[in-house]
This record gives C-alpha cells, sequence and structure tokens, in this order.
C-alpha cells in the first residue's frame, strides 16, 4: 500500500526540473505579467487589452439615474417600421458598437449606412431599410425602482443610399 | 526560492496534454460562436479601431484576405495541437494568431473582459516541452516544473479575472464602496430585458445581495490560489455558480474564462482513475465467467 505523500514524493524525485535561466526568466514573466494587469485595472482603459481593467458592470448606477438605451429604428421599402436587430447575424453590427459610437454617428448620421448595407446583404429577400433613425431610450428610476415607460429621442436621422 | 518555486510547481505532463486538447478545440468553438464578427470586419472595416496592441505592432487593418488566411491557419493549427502531436509549433503559431483574432475582433468600441485566461493560456502552453506525443501524453505523469509554470499562469489569470473585477468596481465608484449598494443590475436588467430579470426588478434587495455576494467573492478569489483539494473545489464551484447566476441574469456566460478553470483540475489523475476502472470491470468479468463455468460444472454433476 502506497501512501499519497509517498507517491507525491517519488513524483517530486523525477520531476523535471528548471535549470536557474529557465526559471528565473519564467518568474520575471510571471511577475512582469502581473505587474502590467495591476497597472491596467488602476490607470488604464479598455485600449490596453488583454491588460486593461475587467471594467464590465462595473460603474455605480444611482438611485435615481435615468437608463438609456440605444436603438436603430428603420422604415422599409414595404412600409413597415421595424427595430433593427443590432447583432452580427441581423445587420452585421452589435448594439454595444453602435453605443460606443454615438458620438460619431450624430456627427456623422452617414456611418448607418454600413448598418442597411449590412442588412441587406445578410437578408437579401427582406425588405431593404430606406430610412434609418438613432434612437435612445431613456429610462428614469426612483429610489432604484423603474418608474414608467421609456422615453425615446431620436438622435440621429439617415436616408439609405441605394 | 519558496517565492520562485510558488510559480513552478512540479506538475504532471498528462495535465498539459488535455489542456492543449480542449483549450485548442475550444479556440474554434469561440471563433464561431464568441468572438465571431472578425471576418466580417475584414470585409468591412469602416468601424475599424485598433486597440494600443494593435497599434504598437502596426498590425495592418483587417481585410477580407488577411481575415480569411488568419481563420484558415487558426483552423489547421488548433487541430493539429489539439492531437498533441507537434503541439509547440502548432502553439506557437495559435497564440499570435488568436490573439490577433481577438485583437480585430474586439477593436470596434467594445472590449470583452473574459478572454484574458484564454489567450495568456495560448502563450505558455508551447512553452512546456512534452515528454510524449499523441495519446500517450494523456497519460504521461512525469512531473515537470515547466508545465507548473504555465499551469499556475493560467490559474493566476482565471482569479485575476475575478479579482480585477472588484477592482474596475471599487475604482468605477471613485474608490468606494458604492457599488454594491447601486442600481448596476436594475440598470443592466432594463437594457437587456428577459422574464428572470423583468421579475427581480420588482425586488431590488435581492439584486443587492447578488451585488455583495459578487463583489465580495470576486475580492477574496486570489485564496483559492492557496487552497488545496476540496476546498479548491468548492472555491471553483462558487465561481461556476456565480456564471449560472450571471448567465441567468445578465445573459453574459464567460465561457472563455470558465474553460480555463480546467487549469486547476486534477486533469493527470483522468487516464490512471479509467485504467483502474476497466481494470476492475475487466477483473469482475472474469470473476462472473469463472462463475459461470463453476455453475456449468454444477449443474452438470
Amino acid at each position: 500500500m502506497v501512501t499519497q505523500s509517498q507517491e507525491e514524493r517519488r513524483g517530486e524525485q523525477t520531476a523535471v526540473r528548471l535549470g536557474p535561466v529557465g526559471k528565473g526568466v519564467r518568474v520575471l514573466v510571471a511577475v512582469v505579467g502581473i505587474g502590467l494587469l495591476i497597472n491596467g485595472s488602476v490607470r488604464a482603459s479598455d485600449d490596453a487589452w488583454p491588460f486593461g481593467p475587467m471594467s464590465q458592470y462595473a460603474g455605480s448606477v444611482a438611485d435615481d439615474a435615468s437608463i438609456t438605451f440605444t436603438r436603430i429604428s428603420a422604415v422599409t421599402d414595404a412600409g413597415t417600421t421595424v427595430d433593427v436587430p443590432l447583432n452580427i447575424e441581423g445587420a452585421g453590427v452589435a448594439r454595444a458598437e453602435i453605443e460606443a459610437r454615438t458620438g460619431e454617428i450624430v456627427k456623422d448620421p452617414s456611418l448607418l449606412q454600413q448598418v442597411a448595407d449590412g442588412w441587406a446583404r445578410k437578408h437579401p429577400d427582406k425588405p431593404k431599410y430606406v430610412k434609418l433613425e438613432l434612437i435612445r431610450d431613456t429610462t428614469q428610476l426612483v429610489k432604484g425602482r423603474v418608474e414608467g415607460p421609456p422615453t425615446p429621442e431620436v438622435l440621429a436621422t439617415w436616408e439609405v443610399r441605394k | 526560492m519558496r517565492f520562485a518555486n510558488w510559480f513552478t510547481p512540479a506538475i504532471a505532463l498528462a495535465r498539459i496534454a488535455w489542456l492543449r486538447t480542449v483549450l485548442y478545440l475550444f479556440v474554434i468553438l469561440d471563433m464561431h460562436a464568441f468572438v465571431r464578427d472578425t471576418r466580417d470586419k475584414g470585409e468591412h472595416p469602416g468601424l475599424y479601431q485598433p486597440l494600443l496592441l494593435a497599434r504598437i505592432l502596426d498590425l495592418p487593418k483587417p481585410s477580407v484576405a488577411n481575415t480569411t488566411t488568419l481563420y484558415v491557419v487558426l483552423i489547421v493549427f488548433c487541430l493539429i495541437g489539439a492531437t498533441n502531436y507537434f503541439p509547440r509549433i502548432a502553439g506557437w503559431v495559435v497564440a499570435p494568431a488568436f490573439t490577433w483574432w481577438v485583437l480585430i475582433g474586439m477593436s470596434d468600441g467594445k472590449v470583452d473582459h473574459d478572454h484574458l485566461a484564454l489567450v495568456i493560456a495560448l502563450w505558455v502552453l508551447p512553452t512546456v516541452k512534452a515528454g510524449s506525443r499523441g495519446i500517450a501524453s494523456y497519460g504521461d505523469q512525469t512531473k515537470s516544473e515547466a508545465a507548473g509554470w504555465a499551469i499556475r499562469c493560467v490559474q493566476i489569470c482565471v482569479i485575476a479575472t475575478y479579482f480585477l473585477s472588484s477592482i474596475a468596481k471599487l475604482r468605477g465608484a471613485g474608490w468606494t464602496l458604492a457599488w454594491p449598494n447601486s442600481a448596476i443590475l436594475t440598470w443592466a436588467i432594463v437594457r437587456r430585458p428577459h422574464p428572470v430579470g423583468e421579475w427581480l426588478l420588482h425586488h431590488p434587495w435581492m439584486l443587492h445581495v447578488m451585488q455583495w455576494v459578487g463583489i465580495i467573492g470576486e475580492f477574496c478569489s486570489p485564496v483559492i490560489l492557496w487552497l488545496k483539494g476540496r476546498w479548491q473545489l468548492l472555491g471553483a464551484l462558487f465561481f461556476l455558480g456565480f456564471h449560472a447566476a450571471n448567465t441567468a441574469i445578465l445573459l453574459i456566460h464567460f465561457l472563455p474564462t470558465v474553460v480555463c478553470w480546467l487549469a486547476f483540475a486534477p486533469l493527470e489523475r483522468v487516464v490512471p482513475w479509467y485504467r483502474a476502472r476497466s481494470d476492475r470491470k475487466a477483473g469482475e468479468a472474469e470473476d462472473q465467467t469463472e462463475h459461470g463455468r463453476q455453475a456449468e460444472q454444477q449443474a452438470g454433476a
């Protein structure tokens, strides 16, 4: 009967050890990596990926905050008004990307053209978009609870080029 | 010296072999299920905004040619690496290629935080010299400090993902503890409504409890690096539960981090356990035939 500690000791004896240089370099790389991670979390932004801060859902939202949600509404050549599915399978662009670039889109609504192009390319048999509106919905919190339905606001409008 | 040894525990090479197979196959899944818009970005680089690393390395803008090449190279070399034949050559190709793939995928104003451990794992795995090839490598019990270092790096990155999340939450609140009492989960659910979340909106206190459990768990996560055996398993299960809750409430799965929890698992015991089990089964089967023969003889007598 071999006890676990004996087994471990035997393993230790046959272990492939690192030389001083190999070990030193590895420890140094690990320590520098940890340093970069800490630096990223304390001072950097997402730009420093993979050493940026882990800032997903790290913001604090006040009890009386207004929660905004950005979406794109489209008028189609079939005369209907639809919400553009903001994902890769839908219009080929994710909502987070649109939200991150809202300021740029407001300044230059022609950036919305690629949303229409993406939709047309991925769904050639569906009605085409003829007009796009970038809309911000605002939901009001009162004492941490949702108060009433969201208020929509049109931020940018784009007549789609054929 | 004790400090250096902590970074380089002697761990059986079999664990590296298992991680190679699982992680290289996971990369292929990831390219189709998670960071899956890289090739789309090659076709339409309009919103491309290179991240720091891409600017430092002066990486070319994504194009159909380079993203398609990346795709093919990744599939081929991940499949090779997963077999544990030529795992180091394959690994040194996959590491930079997948890093670039993810860099492009995240160069549009949104960065995900679930890829740290996976990307670092791909960079450290090829530093380990394999003792045996192919199938034999899954049972290789030779302990190696090089293997231990690679595994320790993955473990550190898994834990860092949680611990640094708690730091980001403190930083986001101006280095105060305002986050767990804030309406962050309410905000998240309003923006991504679904039945479980909408039910929870009526009970903000439950969301606050979850926020406290989350941030305390994340802040204490480094303890897991020093826990052993069952206690470490318990720590791992806590975070797997944490991910299950996140998936239910926020629709965020973090699978690229979850798969890297395998670096904590004693995968090197799989083959010995399986062998012992089949030996026992074979033994039992022999016993049974022996019994049967005896019974026949008795019946014949």
